[in-house]
């Protein structure tokens, strides 16, 4: 049999380094936490800042590309005969390891300053650098089970910094949640490897893409699989209820694990099997409406969010929606792209947001915020590029890619797709604007009591009052910790975006011989104009933020207009549009209901019953057991010798069988 | 060598009553040796095999006793467990409590080494006595043990009658480890139904579990380590090198049932799992759940899930083990096994909580550990088999395992630390030792699998899948 590898075999000691390093780092500050203190912060960061460094170096031997064979190939052992886990670094695990380590670098710099005085400071970093390691197998690995491997790793790794604070209650069932709704993805990829398994014979992606006619019309069912477990890990509907709770987890978590890398695997794995989406309409028309759908419905949900983490969480779920939705449909140039440009602007939406939690001491709502803009002009310019940037205001990172991918459904044939992608981008310009507003505008309300706002449990509401774990007001890092990766990220969410501009972009260069061309229909409209309809959706959307919260005449009632519109919220958007309770009351009660009836009802009283009433009737066998109670062994050895004499007695008389 | 291994524990369990009975520290000694002995003994015993004619009539039998390719790697397990055991061991009446152990190891041992029929059932019914003694003598409840009785000692003189009978027809018993002689005649369905009924009371599958939950729940600590993650595959052992390698007709045959019983096993198990507070019962209910699956496989008479069920079959002994032993700690120092009383162990406790985790991570199959291994395979080749649906029903478990074990993890561990819990001292540095084998062999085993894989499957007369072997022979 031939073995198809994707890329370039070879002896890659960088590649082996950068991968490996993270884990040398976990291992370090997990096992001699105690003694490193604060320097396991720096030890964290420095593996990041290395494993950076190397990817850099490898950058040639990713993008080698030697009769077919793209990348650098680097076998490393046999899981199960037959099957060998090898490391794959081409353009596209390339771009994710440099997001995975460049933009991790800066985050576990900043969580040097986040985290300062945290009791388990060492810890967070070893499940921080721990993430990194599983997050770099995932995108890495040659071969579906390497993948799911990384998948499931990272799944723990987030886990563990969700449940990061684990005496709070809210935290560990955050982290539980998570945790379980990732197993659904991880099982439904576990399917789609037992049907490719069996179809093609053969786990390397090399060898399953180049076999992938062997699948026939099992193609469209792999590729309903690994959605699903897209779908789980990147929070597209119906199982994204986890990420709003994942926030549980510190800010620099959500920024790395739940913004910037994790959850864009799914973006990866899609993007990752591009030959397969590309031959199954069926897969792309669901993945592409799924991702429309996710997009809509995380925007709408945003604008209804107090906390501010859970406003960006809501954005990161509507972000990725058009990621899914860009590589759904075959424009996977263009879903790739807002993988790497919303990497840093969202990284930099959270680290901002970070800076405020952290000088408010913890204070999450942006009801009790407002008048910041004075305060903290560093932390008001970074937030307002990242909102610029998610927005798409032309020439701002988030405009390139998020229009590639909108004016992508249309080429792709579907118009309804790229309406969706143009109402969702008004809506996004309302909801942001709405927190730019709502926290660096008007005066400062921290101080008005929370029942004039409306808020009748500031404990559930994203306010965790008195935070006993981060004692920040009287042991502060230096600033400059973290306002330096702030800073630093404000480059490339403002200009990462021009790397994609016009018709021969680098970005187009540099993934040419990674996707095969695309098959595009006429489009009525053209790509500038996509780009003028989204301006003027996002204009509108401002239109309405700024009206409603940024005005003078609203700025003035700001205080009475929130408390109104908390109280008037309506059901449906307070409940999150009821997927929770409905995911809840099918499949959480209904186990716990079916495992209380076999283990209440069945056990006892059916089965056990049965047998008990058997075991009361026959008096011989009370007597029997009564007999071995005096002598247990004898009476056993007895009966044995008694069960050989039968069968000599049997065989005397039979004469013998052969 | 091999018979010495065998006898070595059973004999060290009667010399311990040598000891004064108060020189606790010595018995424990002595017992940690012999384990130690044994895992080396049974290492140097790979692939050899010993024989003494025994019977030739009604139909010849042997003291045959080597390794069957699978047995080797449970035997393995088996004196693994049972080091672990001894040094987690911390009950009254040590002495005596060691010597149920080093009974347990020698009669099990007999179980997974013997290569005749006869002697597979003679220590299959000698391995009882040590768990209902311990029942006896360190239970709760008096009838938990008679339960266990009533359920397993009907299974062993099932095996026994059927064993007795398939000799006659045979000719031989010394027969396991390869396919043996075509047995024919009206006999042979009850034959079958006898070793059936064996094994799957053992497992158990259900219905017959229900003598499992409370035997778990009153067996102290570091025997349903053992118990648990041993003895119960000798039923799984049972179905394999009996009822696949010389009845594979009516296995065949009644396959559907098999897999009927082993899916209801594993649902049935993992819902009841769910809501169970007391957390031996938890991991009795996933025991269940878990070997209710690898009934399934093996009824599919397919290699590869053969295969995967050998290797979770170690892998489910390796975290059940763990789990156990770790439970045990947490008991012994808080007195309850409720999760209503129970919780914020983690704060204090780190390796206490790092081991219960990783254990449960490998019982929930997170990918990258043993469990994963096992069900990635073993539902792969119920679906090459083109049980299409059951594979997609198998998933579900999965799904429900990650709730359980996560309930019970975080039940313990984590949360606000309960105030009127008696003690929180951490694990000493032999609590420690004691759980650390297993955890390293949880990793191991999930990185490198191969070896496990590596036996011999011709002689259960599976489906080699016509992809498997091309890609066997491409090697």
């Amino acid at each position: 049999m031939i073995h198809h590898v994707m890329g370039v075999n070879g002896f890659y000691p960088l590649l082996m380094t950068l991968w490996l390093l993270p884990l040398a780092g976990a291992v370090l500050c997990w096992t001699f936490g105690p003694q490193l203190k604060q320097l396991a912060g720096w030890l964290g960061a420095a593996t990041l800042g290395t494993s950076f460094v190397l990817t850099l170096l490898s950058w040639s031997a990713a993008t080698q590309n030697s009769g077919g064979a793209l990348g650098a190939h680097q076998s490393l052992l046999s899981w199960i005969p037959g099957f060998d886990f090898g490391l794959l670094l081409d353009p596209l695990s390339l771009i994710w390891t440099f997001i995975i380590t460049g933009v991790g670098f800066l985050i576990h710099f900043y969580s040097i300053g986040y985290m300062h005085g945290d009791k388990a400071f060492a810890r967070f970093f070893a499940y921080m650098n721990f993430f990194v390691f599983a997050m770099l197998t995932l995108v890495l690995s040659d071969n579906f089970v390497g993948l799911l491997v990384g998948w499931g790793l990272v799944g723990l790794a987030s886990y563990f910094l969700i449940g990061f604070w684990f005496e709070r209650p809210s935290a560990v069932a955050a982290a539980r949640k998570a945790f379980v709704i990732n197993v659904v993805g991880d099982v439904a990829i576990m399917f789609a490897i037992f049907v490719i398994f069996t179809k093609v014979g053969a786990l390397g992606f090399g060898d399953v893409f180049a076999n992938a006619s062997q699948l026939g019309d099992w193609v469209f069912v792999v590729c309903v699989g690994l959605f699903i477990g897209a779908a789980a890990k990147s929070a597209q509907l119906p199982l994204h209820t986890w990420l709003p709770d994942a926030m549980e987890g510190p800010t620099p978590v959500s920024a790395l694990i739940h913004a910037a890398t994790m959850v864009t695997a799914g973006v990866y794995l899609i993007a990752r099997c591009a030959p397969l989406w590309s031959v199954s309409s069926d897969a792309q028309m669901l993945v592409g409406t799924i991702g429309a759908l996710t997009a809509l419905v995380g925007a709408i949900l945003g604008t209804a969010q107090w906390d501010i983490k859970r406003i960006l969480a809501y954005s990161t779920m509507s972000q990725i929606g058009y990621m899914i939705m860009g590589v759904g449909v075959g424009a996977f140039e263009g879903g790739v792209a807002h993988f790497f440009t919303h990497a840093f602007f969202k990284a930099q939406l959270f680290l901002g947001s970070g800076l405020i939690i952290h000088a408010l001491a913890n204070e999450q709502d942006v009801r009790r915020m407002g008048g910041l803009m004075k305060k903290m002009p560093f932390a008001f310019v970074a937030m307002l590029t990242g909102v610029l940037a998610i927005c798409g205001i032309p020439g701002f990172s988030g405009a390139f890619s998020k229009d590639a991918v909108i004016y992508g459904a249309l080429a792709h044939g579907h118009p309804w797709l790229y309406a969706i992608g143009l109402i969702t981008a008004g809506i996004t310009a309302y909801y942001m604007f709405r927190m730019i507003f709502l926290t660096f505008f008007g005066s400062y309300r921290g101080d008005v009591d929370p029942s004039e706002l409306g808020i009748r449990h500031p404990e559930l509401a994203g306010t965790p009052a008195h935070d006993e774990h981060e004692p920040h007001e009287h042991d502060h890092a230096p600033a400059w910790i973290m306002a330096v990766p702030v800073g630093l990220l404000i480059v490339p969410t403002v200009f990462a975006g021009w790397l994609m501009f016009g018709e021969h972009s680098w970005w187009s260069q540099f993934f040419s011989a990674q996707f095969a061309p695309e098959h595009t229909v006429a489009t009525p409209v053209s790509d500038v104009m996509t780009t003028v309809f989204a301006v003027a959706a996002v204009l509108a959307g401002f239109a309405i933020a700024y009206l409603r919260y940024g005005a003078p005449a609203a700025m003035e009632h700001a205080i009475e207009r929130l408390r109104t519109e908390t109280v008037r919220m309506p059901g449906a958007l307070a409940n999150a549009l009821y997927f929770d309770a409905a995911l809840d009351a099918l499949f959480v009660r209904t186990s716990q209901l079916l495992g209380t009836l076999f283990g209440r009802l069945i056990d006892p009283l059916v089965i056990d019953g049965g047998v008990r009433e058997v075991a009361l009737s026959a008096r011989w066998l009370g007597t029997l057991v009564r007999s071995f109670q005096t002598g247990l062994v004898r009476a056993y050895a007895l009966i044995l010798v008694i069960g050989v004499a039968c069968f000599v007695a049997y065989y005397a008389i039979a004469g013998g069988v052969h | 060598m091999l018979f010495a291994l065998i006898v070595l524990p059973i004999v060290a369990g009667f010399a311990l009553f040598a000891l004064p009975k108060t020189d606790t520290r010595a018995c424990k000694a002595i017992g940690v040796a012999v384990a130690l002995a044994t895992i080396a003994m049974t290492l140097a015993a790979r692939n050899s095999e010993q024989s003494v004619r025994w019977l030739s009539r009604p139909f010849t039998a042997a003291f045959h006793v080597g390794d069957s390719g699978i047995g080797f790697w449970i035997a393995l397990l088996l004196t693994l467990c049972t080091l672990c055991a001894i040094l987690a061991s911390n009950v009254p009446r040590l002495r005596t409590f060691i010597a149920m152990l080093l009974w347990l190891e020698g009669t099990m041992l007999g179980v997974f080494l013997a290569r005749d029929l006869v002697l597979f059932a003679l220590f299959w019914d000698l391995m009882l006595i040590p768990v209902f003694l311990t029942l006896v003598n360190w239970g709760e409840h008096p009838a938990t043990a008679w339960r266990y009785f009533l359920y397993n000692f009907a299974g062993g003189l099932t095996l026994l009658l059927a064993t007795a009978a398939y000799g006659i027809l045979a000719g031989t018993t010394d027969v396991i480890g390869a396919s043996g002689p075509h047995v024919v005649g009206g006999w042979v369905p009850w034959i079958f139904a006898g070793f059936a009924f064996a094994f799957l009371v053992k497992t158990p599958v259900f219905p017959f579990h229900t003598w499992m939950p409370i035997t778990y729940r009153d067996t102290p600590p570091p025997m349903v380590a053992v118990v648990g993650a041993v003895q119960s595959k000798a039923g799984l052992y049972g179905l394999i090198v009996v009822a696949m390698a010389l009845l594979p007709d009516y296995l065949h045959a009644y396959a559907n049932v098999f897999i009927v019983l082993g899916v209801i096993s594993m649902l049935y198990g993992a819902f009841v799992a769910l809501v169970q507070s007391d957390v031996k019962r938890i991991v009795a209910y996933s025991s269940l759940s878990h070997l209710g699956l690898i009934v399934v496989a093996i009824a599919t008479f397919n290699a590869v899930a053969l295969q995967g069920a050998v290797l979770y079959i170690i892998a489910h002994g390796l975290f059940t083990a763990a789990i156990f032993l770790t439970l045990g700690y947490v008991e012994e120092r808080e007195e309850t096994r409720s999760l209503v009383r129970l919780g914020g162990l983690g704060a204090k406790n780190p390796r206490m909580a790092g081991a219960l985790c990783i254990a449960a991570l490998a019982a929930l199959g997170l990918p990258g550990l043993a469990g994963f291994a096992g069900e990635l395979i073993i539902i792969s080749g119920i679906f090459q088999s083109g049980l299409i649906w059951v594979s997609i029903v198998a998933l579900i478990p999965i799904v429900l395992a990650a709730a359980y074990m996560l309930r019970l993890y975080q039940g313990v561990m984590n949360g606000p630390e309960v105030a009127d819990l008696p003690e929180r001292r951490d694990l000493t540095w032999i609590e420690g030792l004691a759980v650390a084998p297993l955890i390293a062999a949880l990793v191991a085993v999930g990185v490198a699998p191969a070896a496990i894989l590596s036996f011999d499957t011709s002689a259960y007369n599976v489906t080699v899948p016509a992809l498997h072997t091309a890609q066997v022979e491409s090697k």
